[in-house]
């Protein structure tokens, strides 16, 4: 036993010396050459991998043209990726690590609603800020001082669908099926309460789990639930699945569905089962050259607005840094006040006390053939 | 009620799935006597091989799913003789075991993740051109069509090679008393071979099928192998015909049961018979033959 007792002694003071000489290093100040680390979180990996690489890539599309204009006072930034896989779990590993590893001022994440709610608290205490380019759900409004996002709550997204179903649609009757995630569950609630104070009935709601890949029982109610129109919150695998099982099932409802609906992918698998889905999403304006530096890189025709957004945000965490540096606190307190103009985004792009963007601006758009445009009036 | 013909579809073609699954499960159980979680990696491999050679080659479909049914029987033997043999060969407990089919089925995954990435993929390439066939109010595809009728077929041909066959009689005899088999002078070891190559072929056809009717991803081989031994703890384990009666039990049962309640509770129904079977009657329906 004694010697057990010894090894262990041993192993903890080896432990601890490597620990105190790792750890001085960090007073050693920084050369000024070096890079300036950004931390982005986005689900590289899982069901919105297409929408997660979409991502990256224009946030490398931005951080080339940082670059190349000159960087932050001579030093160029370096992004650290780190995957979120669109899961609570996995998403506040990462941000745990880009903060007490590659100790980032800032983080450009995340993508899914349910990586930026479990990521905000861990920011929030690290005094790291979070600006969030795709999360959408209504309770990062109120996740803390650190926790930004360029796109609007869903709150709007919700009100906007009910209002254009009712109102225009003229579609009193809705079966709702979303997924079980924050992001489902949050636009869910929002288009129910939205659409129940129009005056319309929604005479189904049923949820899938994300890790599902069959909703056949769940279309299989809404075949018989006498609805007139089909709003289906999902993401990509179970949009995928469930609009080929209702066409099998013989449903010929319309299907209306919310931002996450905007991945290429969807419509690209699906054909010609897409035709006339219905969707919306968050407005953005593509630039020629945007667009023609997103093609070379993930082929034409293939922006996903969430993308549009994190390369604004690139922009404007550059923007801000140049002028009050990189320590975080500071650059909340600018964030507060900004005003960013001329971005592929939102313009111009302003937080409101909360750190929400102060304008919403949705746009539906409809699918023919593998594609989804903007629907003209 | 006119969902009613829908939801008795919907119970079969899962019952049909689960029935696979039992089966070679069942199979490989009832001979060597510990759960073999690989089991679930090899519906995983059966369907990414199809994937491979039928969407990436082009290669058309029978010849692909043999293929797939191949190389899943194929892998499932090599596992056994790589990892199972020597393991039983110096008497290591059920629970070591099944650790380590356990790690058989996380490598797996992780292989096949790294090389086809997480994403979630469809086997068909004629999306929605299904043929439909009405019953009632009801719709059924093609595909899950031969579902059933390849749970049937499966069921029919293990029970015909069980109880006729010579191969049949050394597996029931292994599974009978291991020993006293050895000592008759049946080769053990070739036989489990057989029974892990047969029962793995199943688990790859089971994979492909449901990768034909809703799509294949890395981590499906373990609910898709929990399904398929509740169905085999359901209608008692190690009996072939049981563990089909559990798994179209388990089917009927998960789809009334979310007639009334949300969908979401489907998998929480499931465990919920299972939990229910084991306290009172751990047997299943129909015991150790």
């Amino acid at each position: 036993m004694n010697k057990v007792v010894l090894w262990i002694i041993i192993l903890i003071v080896v432990i601890g010396g490597i620990w105190l000489i790792v750890a001085n290093k960090d007073n050693v100040p920084e050369a000024s050459a070096e890079p300036i680390k950004i931390g982005f979180i986005g689900p590289l990996t899982g069901d919105l991998a297409n929408i997660g690489a979409n991502a990256k890539a224009a946030v490398e599309i931005a951080v080339n043209e940082v670059n190349a204009a000159g960087g932050i006072d001579g030093r160029s930034i370096e992004v650290v990726y780190e995957d979120g896989a669109c899961a609570g779990a996995t998403a506040a590993n990462a941000v745990t690590k880009l903060i007490n590893i590659d100790k980032v001022p800032a983080i450009i994440g995340a993508a899914c609603s349910g990586e930026t709610l479990a990521s905000a608290p861990i920011a929030e205490q690290g005094k790291t800020v979070l600006l969030s380019y795709c999360s959408t759900n209504p309770a990062i409004t109120t996740a803390g001082d650190y926790i930004f996002r360029s796109v609007p709550s869903d709150s709007f997204q919700g009100n906007f669908a009910a209002n254009h179903i009712f109102t225009n649609l003229s579609k009193k009757k809705v079966a709702v099926i979303f997924i079980n995630n924050e992001w489902g569950t949050g636009i869910k609630n929002a288009f129910t309460k939205a659409y129940q104070d129009l005056g319309g009935q929604v005479v189904l709601s049923e949820s899938y789990e994300p890790t599902s890949a069959d909703l056949r029982t769940q279309m299989s109610k809404v075949k018989t639930s006498g609805a007139e129109l089909v709003y289906f919150a999902g993401q990509t695998d179970g949009t995928i699945t469930g609009l080929k099982q209702a066409k099998e099932l013989g449903i010929t409802l319309p299907f209306f569905g919310a931002d996450s609906w905007d991945d290429t992918k969807v419509w690209s698998e699906l054909g010609a089962i897409g035709n006339g889905a219905m969707f919306t999403t968050v407005g953005s304006n593509n630039t020629e050259e945007f667009k023609a530096k997103m093609a070379e890189k993930v082929g034409p025709d293939n922006i996903i607005y969430c993308s549009n957004y994190a390369y604004d945000n690139i922009h404007l965490m550059a923007n801000v840094m140049k002028e009050v540096g990189i320590d975080a606190t500071a650059i909340k307190d600018a964030l507060y006040n900004v005003n960013y103009t001329g971005g592929v985004g939102v313009d111009p792009l302003k937080f409101d006390a909360n750190g929400d963007p102060v304008s919403a601006n949705y746009v539906i758009k409809v699918v023919k053939d593998g594609k989804a445009d903007v629907m003209t009036q | 009620m006119e969902i009613l013909p829908q939801l008795i579809l919907n119970s079969v073609i899962a019952g049909s799935i689960y029935a696979l699954l039992a089966l070679g499960f069942n199979l490989i159980f009832g001979t060597v006597k510990f759960f073999d979680l690989g089991y679930g990696a090899l519906t995983t491999v059966g369907g990414y091989v199809v994937f491979w050679f039928g969407k990436k080659l082009g290669l058309p479909t029978i010849p692909s799913v043999i293929i797939g049914v191949l190389v899943a029987g194929v892998l499932g033997f090599i596992i056994y003789k790589l990892v199972y043999q020597k393991l039983r060969e110096r008497r290591a407990s059920s629970m070591i075991l099944l650790v380590a089919s356990l790690g058989v089925l996380t490598l797996v995954q992780a292989i096949i993740a790294m090389i086809f990435s997480s994403q979630f993929q469809t086997l068909s390439r004629s999306a929605g051109t299904r043929h439909l066939f009405h019953i009632g109010t009801g719709v059924i595809t093609d595909v899950q069509v031969i579902i059933f009728a390849s749970s049937i077929i499966i069921m029919v041909g293990l029970g015909l090679l069980l109880k006729f066959t010579t191969l049949g009689k050394a597996i029931r005899a292994i599974g009978d008393d291991e020993e006293v088999s050895k000592v008759v002078g049946i080769n053990t070891t070739k036989i489990i071979g057989y029974v892990f190559f047969i029962g793995s072929a199943i688990a790859g056809l089971a994979g492909i099928l449901v990768g034909f009717d809703t799509g294949i991803e890395p981590v499906m081989g373990l609910n898709l192998l929990l399904k398929g031994v509740i169905a085999a703890i359901i209608g008692g384990v190690g009996n072939v015909y049981g563990g089909v009666a559990g798994a179209f039990l388990l089917g009927f049962v998960e789809n009334f049961g979310i007639w009334k309640i949300a969908a979401e509770w489907k998998d929480a129904i499931a465990f919920g018979v299972l939990i229910l079977f084991l306290l009172f009657k751990p047997n299943g329906l129909f015991g150790r033959k």
